[in-house]
């Protein structure tokens, strides 16, 4: 069962390289003459490109365990553009390639964004973004050389790889900054197509909202200045309708609230983001159910070497069904250590070694296991 | 005696701010002719947090030439900083980071031709805005 689990997190993305991507990169074309050309030369092609080692140990309680994939590894190659369109209109187009656990090319058209800038405070976007929840998933997701860690917070992870939230969203996106006092306030307000259960996964439903369960959410936080430069803090929450695919199938209403402190200055990097949820079952009549999930990351910058750690844990109820029906639901705690080496300012080598335990909880067997990655990102 | 140790004193102090005038005297910001903005506004211009000026959109234009000694007197950050700061914004927001000139004349030039453009050079041209 948990061998199963373990490889479905991985499942292959090949085959979605679907008529949606063929479409953007033919849009880019045909508006491409349209592309204000007396603000900008071209559009300049942005990514990350990244490339690993990893090795683990066994579980010594549970042999019959499969290993998790071991050995040298091609990470990502993430590609983004972001043209500038007349009359205010921008675009933000990304594209990943991965491989997967068995060898074979993922592609997926991770971001479709089409925004309109109506102010310095305030930004319309439409399409598929990265969810603006906490920190983490906006302001690294794919973008492997601009974290300090190797691995990120694997209940952030994205919807195959580990995560329990939503790390994608298909629907409506403002966002803005505006000045106040002596900082800025920073907000997220968004909605789109709630996310299905299928297969033990997240589904985002990118091709159009299926069960009609919209999700909403906010980011509401302040970037300070002066003394405290650096400092940011933030409130933020997710709420809306899951349906699975039980038989019958399960409606949980997801309510998701948290916060985050986030601090990078003075060569110092503290990340810290928490989730509590409050999930109502809509469907069986079992209630209200509580769970939560945190991580803290502190890491200090001596001359282009980051020494980190970090530790991750999740108390998730299983008799909460949007986490029982996700093979990511299984509650867990992380420890890591690690070692960022920047060789210049847009390559780094990075170590790590991960301590997984996961609980025992009715109807997941408990494992544990370590694991050893080096990774060598780069940005372009 | 008490002038000529004034005298001293008056010519050490030139001497010892003469460089730092001199420094300050090398960034000069300038802009379109038809784009008004602030010296306070500067460094949210070229981080990407200010975007326009009434109803101009504002376009940072860098100078290789001038960088380094532009960065540390507006924005306060060394250019590896300035470039992780960038490719976080243009990553998360979409936005585009300024094009990068080889030297004064060829953002001058740039200046001159593009409106909403906002740039530095090492002294004050004729035919565009300079930002007091």
């Amino acid at each position: 069962m948990v061998t199963a689990k373990i490889m479905k997190m991985n499942h292959i993305k090949q085959g979605k390289f679907s008529a949606l991507l063929k479409l953007t990169i033919a849009g880019i074309l045909l508006f491409s003459p349209v592309l204000a050309q007396a603000e900008i030369e071209g559009v300049p092609l942005h990514g990350f490109l990244d490339v690993g080692y990893y090795t683990n140990s066994k579980d010594a309680n549970n042999p019959a365990l499969p290993d998790l994939p071991r050995g040298f590894n091609v990470g990502s190659l993430d590609i983004y553009l972001t043209p500038q369109f007349e009359g205010n209109v921008k675009g933000l187009i990304e594209l990943i390639f991965e491989t997967t656990p068995e060898g074979s090319l993922a592609t997926d058209l991770e971001r479709a964004q089409v925004g309109y800038t109506f102010s310095d405070n305030a930004t319309l976007w439409a399409g598929r973004y990265h969810t603006p929840y906490g920190y983490w998933n906006t302001a690294f997701h794919h973008g492997a050389q601009m974290q300090t860690a190797v691995s990120r917070p694997r209940f952030l992870d994205f919807e195959d790889k580990g995560g329990i939230l939503p790390a994608h969203m298909v629907g409506l996106w403002a966002t803005g900054k505006m000045r106040a006092g002596d900082g800025k306030l920073i907000y997220d307000v968004y909605a789109g197509n709630g996310p299905a259960i299928a297969g033990n996964v997240l589904d985002i439903q990118t091709a159009g909202d299926n069960n009609n369960q919209a999700m909403i959410g906010f980011n509401l936080g302040y970037e300070f200045s002066g003394m405290a430069d650096g400092l940011r803090m933030s409130l933020y929450g997710l709420r809306g309708d899951v349906v699975d695919d039980d038989a019958p199938p399960n409606k949980t209403e997801l309510s998701m609230a948290g916060a985050a402190v986030i601090y990078q200055e003075n060569n110092w990097e503290i990340l810290g983001e928490y989730y509590r949820f409050s999930d109502a079952d809509q469907s069986g009549g079992t209630g209200s159910h509580s769970s939560w999930a945190d991580y803290l990351q502190l890491g200090r910058n001596f001359n282009g070497v980051t020494p980190y750690f970090r530790v991750e844990k999740t108390v998730l109820d299983q008799a909460d069904n949007y986490f029982a029906m996700q093979d990511n639901g299984q509650s867990y705690f992380r420890q890591a250590v690690g070692l960022k080496y920047d060789l210049n300012q847009t390559t780094s080598l990075k170590f790590e070694l991960n301590n997984s335990k996961f609980a025992a909880e009715a109807g997941r067997t408990p494992y544990d296991y370590r694991r050893f990655l080096a990774q060598f990102a780069i940005r372009f | 005696m008490k002038s000529t140790f004034f005298r001293y004193i008056s010519a050490v102090l030139l001497v010892l701010l003469l460089p730092q005038l001199a420094n300050a005297a090398d960034v000069v910001i300038i802009t379109h002719p038809a784009t008004t903005i602030s010296a306070g506004d500067v460094k949210d211009i070229f981080l990407g947090e200010k975007q326009f000026s009434g109803g101009t959109k504002l376009i940072p234009v860098d100078n290789a030439s001038m960088q380094d000694s532009f960065l540390t007197k507006y924005l306060d950050m060394t250019k590896s900083k300035y470039s992780s700061s960038w490719t976080k914004k243009s990553f998360r927001d979409g936005l585009t980071p300024p094009a990068i000139k080889s030297g004064d004349a060829e953002v001058i030039d740039y200046i001159k031709r593009t409106p909403g453009s906002v740039g530095y050079v090492s002294s004050a041209p004729s035919g565009v805005n300079v930002v007091k």
